[in-house]
């Protein structure tokens, strides 16, 4: 009986970490919108976790500089495993205008395997509470995959 | 005694909540708004400038030898476009529009391409120029 009760409650409430990879700010600013009261994501469950060792969710923004893609294959390490990574808006899916630059190391699929990819430059925030929406769908599967 | 804020307290607990229902009522995108591209194919005469003009190298073109003529395949990438609107305003031919689509969430490549295809035929110059001695006749 309890376990149902935990199992919903995990549905309900995904937490997110926010990974910035050498983003331009623009995303950033989008997705701390999405927690405003205008928009409100969490009245979703979403909450932004401060550890990577807590979150479910991790949306990467930012195509992969040489400086940060040590540091993102360490955090992506560092989630516990139904997780689902998110890619904000055009960067980690591409690269965008920085691909081909000497400092640049994404895109994103080389490291981790992109579920929901949020298409914009900036999406916005309708469009990330979409995408966010449609993670937690995949995460809810994952989830049943791995019982 | 002093309630600075009271004449706001009252006036919002009649009024409406501010957050906006999302995924029940989805607001239009406002006027000039930049979203996903649509190609129009039967307006385009192939001249490559959206490409030349296009930053992060979003749109490709290939092109395949038909009995007709040449087969002509625009993809626009939407997972590495700008939306900096340069293809659309340096197209000629208007074939090219940004439209107000703000909503692109996919889980693979595929579902973040727009394409357009369309055939341009080669003899039809040849064939305006025999009308044009025929008309001479």
């Amino acid at each position: 009986m309890f376990e149902k009760l935990i199992e919903k409650g995990l549905e309900k409430s995904a937490w997110l970490y926010h990974l910035n990879t050498g983003s331009c700010n623009g995303c950033d600013i989008e997705l701390v919108s999405v927690i405003t009261p205008r928009y409100d994501a969490e009245r979703f469950g979403f909450k932004i976790a401060g550890s990577p060792r807590h979150a479910d969710i991790i949306v990467v923004s930012g195509p992969i500089t040489s400086q940060s893609k040590d540091r993102l294959i360490r955090t992506l390490a560092q989630v516990p495993d139904p997780k689902v990574v998110v890619s904000l808006g055009s960067c980690p899916r591409s690269c965008n205008v920085f691909s081909g630059s000497y400092c640049v190391e994404g895109p994103l699929d080389k490291y981790a395997p992109i579920d929901v990819s949020i298409a914009g430059c900036p999406p916005k925030p309708e469009a990330i509470m979409a995408g966010l929406v449609r993670a937690v769908e995949i995460l809810k599967e994952k989830r049943r995959a791995m019982k | 005694m002093k309630f600075p804020y009271l004449k706001e307290a009252v006036k919002s607990l009649f009024s409406k909540p501010s957050t906006e229902n999302f995924p029940k009522e989805v607001k239009e995108a406002p006027e000039g708004y930049r979203g996903k591209i649509a190609f129009y194919p039967e307006k385009c005469v192939n001249c490559g400038m959206c490409i030349r003009v296009c930053a992060p190298g979003a749109i490709t073109r290939t092109i395949e030898k038909v009995e007709e003529g040449d087969k002509i395949t625009f993809q626009f990438y939407m997972g590495q476009c700008t939306f900096c609107q340069l293809c659309q305003d340096f197209c000629a031919r208007k074939a090219i529009e940004l439209t107000k689509d703000y909503l692109m969430i996919a889980e693979d490549e595929e579902e973040l391409m727009v394409r357009g295809t369309f055939i341009k035929k080669h003899h039809l110059n040849h064939l305006y120029h025999l009308q044009s001695q025929l008309l001479l006749l």
